[in-house]
């Protein structure tokens, strides 16, 4: 039987703004959605899921022989079981992981691979994710290291870190938009957002007829349209079809698009984990990285199960790197700022926007109840590793 | 049959080659043609049915841009809504005029399907390096079973004979908004527009796009017999019947799409497929809701050709 929901939208969300004193931006009214699965959530749906509010944040110390942004496998891999086991409050890291997992699961891993060459989900931890999969009983072959876009997974080239059967998929060859046969055709967000013919964003076949479970390891990235994209962005616009539709001319609805995404069934019930790879880091232009130039190294990896409450925590790591930078804030709305759809502009001054930008979408994510949105409500362990 | 009869139905290909082409064409399958009057004797004589393209031939037809893509960053985005030129909207609006059209090279087969898929009288020249496609084209449309449909529309468009009105013609086909032109305003459909009337002033007509997106949400989305989804570069044409419909779509993305999603209105059975460069196909994902049929192909060159019958 297939459900229908139809969202009627917060048209006056109270959102934070910059509040500055020259002209800004209007925000678009949101634009009506009828949300068509046939998928009814779980009992408990992975996002917030078990563990809301909560944020493990496991850091780096520097190794002084190294450069920055060198973060040891070995560091990695004790990084990755301290988190989960600081997360779960289990004292084993198998039994962390299995309390997400189980071997019959079929799991996908939903990387980042658009900020390519420069910041990409870590190969390391997507081999020491799969590592700990396998560990709980999960077989290479049921385990999916997925993107929208294979011309980007196949520059990061995941396949010489994983062992042998692990698939690498994606639903389009490229950015091309006549690939629709890996999106499912019944199950889908509708909206018009600038006139546009084509109303549909489809989510991947791979997310509802395949997989169980999905671990979604995003980066820590600047972006030009939300301000950040992290857990929110990457599990949403990474598994719906024709998403780019939302911006244009300057101004973007990725404010009610981004959460109204990530909370589509099956995607928000089966999205049991976030981590978050904070080990290099974009400031500015993203969500790409083609140069070196907006690169910092945070050294961090976040874990937890709400994605709203990693992105809260983002839009500040971001924020505050702009802002020692010189940079304008991800919050500036300011049409001085904005020199629309000229991205050689943007990627050669900091100060300069493409689009008004949303970082709101967290709030309003966590306003759709996928997390929790409040600063002094997020409790955050740190672990220096 | 009679050459006149043919140019009803078929684009017929415009060829200033030599004799000494003769060869490619019957590899390609074209036994008519249209030649420069000097060769009309000689292709004769090669056992081809050809007429000679006069000047007055020529002068009598009207001269069309060969479709595709254009590069127009300053009105349309390159990725998410290209600028499409198109010819369905002026064959629709001189369904008896005859035209003539030099496709770019790469083009043959998508203007020889605009062509068909519209009924029109074309004679077509083209690079010589298409002539395999276009064969296949002709072929192709040759095999298809037999469909004299009348168009189908949502909305009716009072032609005035003007540019403006032709503009508005341009951009309803690009957003697939089905319209029927008319000489006056007429009933029985459910939106009538007529630039220069209180509804629609001729103001309006300064951006036709804004204008067709205008009458598009006058219409509304649910109501609209035809939508297509996953493609922004795919135009169709739409004939028939209350017991038949075949549904013309048109590629000019120059590159496959896969799965492109359909939706008409109406009670519909699943039907066939044909997709050219293809052959036949099923669609895939059928399903009826809301009163409307939906089904995606799974795959789409230039053209294809979708039969739907009456659900019983």
């Amino acid at each position: 039987m297939e459900r229908r929901a139809f969202l009627e939208l917060l048209a006056a969300t109270p959102l934070a703004s910059a509040g500055r004193a020259e002209p800004v931006a209007d925000r678009p009214p949101p634009p009506h959605y009828r949300v068509v699965t046939r998928f009814a959530p779980a009992a408990a749906p992975g996002m917030p899921g078990p563990f809301p509010a909560r944020v493990i944040r496991t850091r780096a110390r520097r190794n002084a022989a190294a450069a920055e942004e060198v973060v040891e496998p070995g560091v990695v891999r004790e990084m990755m079981e301290r988190g989960m086991r600081a997360l779960t409050g289990e004292s084993t890291t198998l039994a962390a992981w299995r309390r997400f997992f189980e071997p019959n699961d079929v799991v996908g891993i939903k990387v980042n691979a658009g900020g390519r060459p420069y910041c990409v989900t870590s190969p390391v931890i997507v081999a020491e994710i799969v590592r700990q999969l396998t560990t709980v009983g999960v077989r290479p072959s049921q385990i999916v290291v997925y993107e929208r876009f294979y011309n980007q997974l196949a520059e990061v080239d995941y396949a010489p870190q994983l062992p042998e059967g692990v698939l690498i998929t994606a639903a389009e060859r490229g950015n091309r938009s006549s690939e629709q046969r890996d999106y499912d055709p019944g199950t889908y967000v509708e909206a018009q957002f600038f006139g546009e013919e084509d109303t549909r964003s489809n989510m991947m076949r791979l997310v509802t007829e395949r997989v169980t479970k999905i671990v979604n390891v995003p980066n820590m990235k600047d972006h030009g349209a939300t301000g950040v994209t992290g857990c929110l962005k990457n599990i949403a616009y990474g598994s719906f079809s024709n998403v780019a539709r939302t911006h244009a001319r300057g101004v973007t609805h990725t404010l009610s698009a981004v959460g109204t995404l990530a909370a589509v069934e099956p995607l928000r019930s089966r999205t049991v984990l976030q981590v978050m790879d904070g080990l290099n880091a974009v400031w500015h232009g993203g969500p790409f990285a083609p140069t070196r130039r907006y690169l910092f190294h945070p050294r961090q990896i976040l874990f937890g199960t709400d994605p709203v409450a990693i992105d809260r925590l983002l839009l500040d790591t971001i924020d505050d790197k702009r802002k020692a930078e010189g940079a304008i804030s991800i919050w500036d709305r300011s049409l001085s700022s904005l020199r629309f759809d000229n991205g050689a502009a943007r990627d050669a001054d900091p100060n300069v926007n493409i689009l008004i930008r949303e970082p709101g979408h967290v709030e309003y994510a966590g306003r759709l109840g996928l997390g929790e949105w409040e600063l002094a409500k997020i409790r955050v362990e740190e672990i220096e590793v | 049959m009679s050459l006149a009869l043919l140019v009803a139905v078929l684009p017929l290909l415009y060829w200033d080659q030599p004799t000494a082409t003769a060869a490619d064409l019957r590899r390609a399958g074209i036994e008519r043609l249209w030649v420069p009057p000097e060769r009309v004797a000689e292709w004769r004589r090669a056992g081809f049915d050809a007429s000679p393209l006069t000047s007055n031939e020529r002068s009598g037809r009207v001269t069309l841009k060969p479709p595709g893509i254009a590069a127009r960053g300053d009105w349309a985005s390159a990725t998410q809504r290209p600028w499409i030129d198109a010819n369905g909207w002026r064959y629709q609006r001189q369904p008896r005029a005859r035209y003539l059209e030099t496709a770019s090279r790469g083009t043959a087969a998508l203007a020889a399907s605009e062509a068909f898929a519209h009924d029109a009288d074309l004679v077509l020249a083209i690079d010589p390096g298409d002539l395999d496609k276009l064969g296949q084209a002709l072929a192709f449309f040759r095999a298809l079973p037999e469909a004299s449909l009348p168009g189908v529309a949502d909305l009716a468009v009072v032609d005035d004979g003007s540019f403006a009105t032709g503009e508005l013609m341009n951009l309803l086909a690009r957003r697939n908004l089905l319209f029927r032109p008319v000489s006056r305003p007429t009933a029985g459909l459910p939106l009538v527009v007529e630039l220069g009337s209180q509804a629609y002033p001729k103001s309006e007509a300064a951006n036709p796009d804004a204008l067709a997106l205008k009458i598009r949400a006058q219409l509304g989305d649910e109501r609209r017999t035809l939508r297509l989804f996953g493609s922004e570069v795919v135009l169709a044409r739409l004939t028939g019947d209350a017991g038949r419909l075949r549904l013309h779509l048109i590629n000019y993305g120059g590159r496959d799409v896969e799965g492109l999603r359909v939706r008409v209105r109406g009670q519909w059975a699943p039907g066939e497929v044909h997709v050219l460069q293809r052959g036949r196909r099923a669609v895939e994902a059928p399903i009826v809701q809301d009163g409307a049929l939906e089904f995606s192909l799974p795959v789409l060159g230039p053209y294809a050709v979708v039969d739907l019958v009456a659900a019983p």
